[in-house]
């Protein structure tokens, strides 16, 4: 029951995708996340609800300090990806540390961000 | 409509189920009296059209409308309403109503559910104050004949509602379905079932059985031998692997839809307008009915051929002199000229796909999966994959079938996984990753892994697979003999028990009945094995099994099947009875949970 009640709440910030109100979305993923980690078989679950309320977080900075609306509801692949596409190695760099992200994973996302802006002397530096 | 498969040639009278259906369906537009708007659920105007040509019903006076949100354009003061019982779709009937009832038109209502009512869209009635002003009636279509062979029931959900949501009434109308099926063809007197759902299936058609019984006495001769029951959650490897039989592909990449497929009219070389054409694909297709059971590589070469057979003709045709009968061979033989056109068009079109090296690679990547010896190479792979952002469907098929030969991944592994999948697609697809374990199609492990005794057991790899000139079921998936098809070879020669051992290994209990007139009469000994006097019908036509699958079958295997019915060792003809044709994609779509 437990578990149905914070999945609720997981839906609940998807259906009202889009709308501007991030602070009471935040709150309520972390609400879900504190209601996984009180059983014992959810910790994967509240973990993941963890990262995405910082995830949201980080992205609402983004979004305010790039001022493009474009990186909320994205994933943090894709929101590396967008980083590093508009030039902002700082903030890409951010993002991977936040979220441990392998380096496997990260040099993938920056053969595929370099090359989709083509930026060939980069790519070939690196 | 071409799109209408002629079902002559059935080895059951099909003909006769589906103009059973047209019937009832005219029936009930008769009873509404008067010019009428009939409006349909669009995915039962799909399933409909299989069974009704659109002209016999404007005949009735009937005006046709797709359901949907928006109120109906229509003058006709009689509404019909055709849905399937979903809440969601009384919504919609809801809000035309009351759309209607605020522009103070007066019309008179007519609900008919398929294939029955429900207590919860009569309540959704309820609660918008509205039930009064409908007519409710039901429609009780519960399957529809695909082709000569296959029926479907037309339930796209049932496989993740048993698994998921714990939700059995699919069962039920399965059941039904056989039960109407034994009306017509007599009580089917042996049943094999493996799997959870396919033995409460037969468990209810025994209770309807005694509730309602089809009275057996006038029957000679039951037309329906046996029928076999069997879960997909039974053989999940099968469905995930890419069909390489030619309709196989067609479905993969092209999506067929209740036997036809929707593609750019500028593939079959038509102008380009940028116009979706059908394209019926059935048996009534005669070169179609020929290759679609075929192994693509050779579907290419036969089609190449019969290219320069006929190209040689036209011009034997142009440089000498021709008899009247030679002239009337060619012209006979130019009559199939547009069926040629149209699949070597759309041949050509699925090699640009399988041509390419992303697919090569996941057709090794698949055959390594199954082969169950190079663990790590298999989780890199799927690791870079998912690095790489290739398209989420792609990568959970894999998964799915990684983890289910393995019998679920190590915990680490398992959390690696569904994090990276997470951090790469999207924390929305937590509910999606959560709805696979829940079905057990990606889980973590918790014992090992029986795959290699099965994979040995029932030959399920076989090496040097001739694909033009097929021994073995192996063909439609070069190399990989489907587990499900293995399956129903046993249960047909010789019945589940000398292959106990492996069952057990499988999800699910198994059964093995004899029902009907003949249950007192034979001894324990018997049940195994259907005795030989039983597998010949008196007019020399072979006995029928009917195999039905629980949870959605792909065309590969139904290619499997008729492979099999063709083999002249084999006693039987078979008919292939399944909640929905499905392959790897549409099946876990169902699991894909849409939010925001």
């Amino acid at each position: 029951l437990l578990w149905k009640e914070s999945w609720e709440l997981e839906k609940n910030p998807m259906a009202s995708k889009g709308s501007p109100l991030h602070g009471p979305r935040t709150k309520l993923i972390e609400k879900a996340q504190n209601l996984f980690a009180e059983t014992k078989e959810h910790t994967f679950e509240s973990k993941a609800a963890e990262e995405h309320a910082k995830l949201l977080r980080l992205q609402h900075e983004l979004e305010v300090t790039t001022k493009q609306a474009i990186f909320v509801d994205s994933s943090i692949s894709d929101t590396i990806r967008t980083c590093i596409v508009l030039g902002n190695h700082r903030a890409a760099l951010k993002v991977k540390t936040e979220f441990k992200v392998s380096e496997k994973r990260w040099y993938w996302l920056k053969v595929f961000a370099l090359a989709t802006i083509k930026d060939w002397a980069a790519l070939e530096k690196f | 409509m071409a799109q209408i498969p002629n079902l002559d040639n059935a080895p059951v009278n099909l003909t006769s189920i589906r103009e059973h259906s047209q019937k009832e369906l005219i029936n009930i537009l008769k009873n509404v009296r008067g010019k009428k708007c009939l409006v349909i659920d669009p995915k039962l105007g799909d399933s409909l059209s299989l069974i009704i040509q659109s002209s016999i019903l404007k005949e009735q006076g009937v005006e046709l409308r797709h359901l949907s949100a928006d109120p109906i354009q229509s003058d006709c003061t009689k509404i019909v309403f055709l849905v399937r019982s979903q809440p969601d779709l009384m919504r919609f009937i809801c809000s035309n109503v009351h759309d209607d009832v605020s522009k103070g038109l007066q019309r008179e209502y007519h609900v008919y559910f398929v294939p029955r009512r429900t207590v919860v869209c009569e309540k959704v009635l309820e609660d918008e104050k509205l039930h009064h002003l409908f007519t409710i009636g039901e429609y009780p279509l519960y399957l529809l004949p695909m082709d000569e062979d296959v029926l479907s029931f037309e339930l796209d959900l049932s496989f993740k509602e048993c698994l998921v949501d714990g939700d059995a009434s699919s069962l039920w109308h399965i059941a039904k379905a056989i039960h109407k099926l034994e009306f017509s063809f007599g009580v089917i007197p042996n049943v094999r079932a493996k799997g959870k759902a396919s033995v409460r299936i037969a468990d209810i058609l025994n209770r309807m059985q005694a509730e309602e019984p089809v009275n057996s006495s006038d029957m000679v001769m039951p037309e329906i031998n046996t029928v076999i029951l069997l879960d997909r959650e039974v053989d999940m490897v099968t469905p995930l692997c890419s069909q390489l039989t030619y309709e196989g592909l067609l479905d993969e990449f092209l999506h067929i839809n209740n036997g036809s497929v929707e593609i750019d009219g500028s593939i079959l070389g038509l102008p380009q307008d940028g116009k979706k054409t059908k394209v019926p694909l059935n048996s009534s297709d005669k070169l179609f009915k020929e290759i679609r059971d075929l192994n693509f590589e050779v579907v290419v070469q036969i089609l190449r051929q019969k290219a320069t057979s006929m190209k040689q003709d036209y011009t034997d045709m142009t440089t000498t002199t021709q008899s009247v009968s030679e002239l009337k061979d060619f012209v006979k033989k130019l009559n199939s000229l547009p069926e040629m056109t149209r699949h070597i068009n759309l041949a050509q079109h699925l090699s640009t796909f399988t041509s390419k090296p992303t697919f090569l690679g996941q057709l090794d990547m698949e055959h390594t999966i199954i082969e169950a010896q190079s663990y790590d190479i298999c989780f890199e792979y799927i690791e870079e994959l998912i690095h790489k952002q290739e398209p989420l469907i792609t990568v959970l098929r894999l998964l799915v079938l990684f983890s289910i030969t393995n019998s679920g991944l190590p915990k680490k592994h398992f959390d690696y996984f569904r994090r990276e999948l997470l951090h790469s697609y999207g924390f929305e697809h937590l509910a999606t990753l959560n709805n696979l374990e829940k079905a057990g199609l990606f889980k973590k492990q918790e014992s090992r892994s029986n795959w290699l005794t099965i994979k040995r057991t029932l030959e399920l790899v076989v090496e040097d697979t001739d694909t033009a000139n097929p021994n073995d079921i192996a063909y439609v998936f070069s190399g990989y003999a489907p587990l499900s098809i293995r399956l129903v070879q046993h249960a047909i020669r010789s019945g589940w028990r000398p292959v106990e051992e492996i069952l057990k290994l499988l999800p699910g209990p198994h059964l093995e009945t004899r029902r009907g007139g003949f249950s007192n009469s034979p001894s324990f000994d018997t049940l195994s094995g259907i005795p030989t006097s039983m597998a010949k019908v008196p007019d020399g036509r072979r006995a029928l099994v009917l195999v039905v699958f629980v949870g959605g079958v792909t065309f590969a295997e139904i290619s499997a099947l008729r492979f099999l019915s063709a083999q002249e060792s084999m006693a039987y003809d078979l008919v292939i009875a399944s909640t929905k044709i499905v392959n790897g994609q549409t099946l876990l779509e169902t699991f894909m949970e849409k939010l925001g």
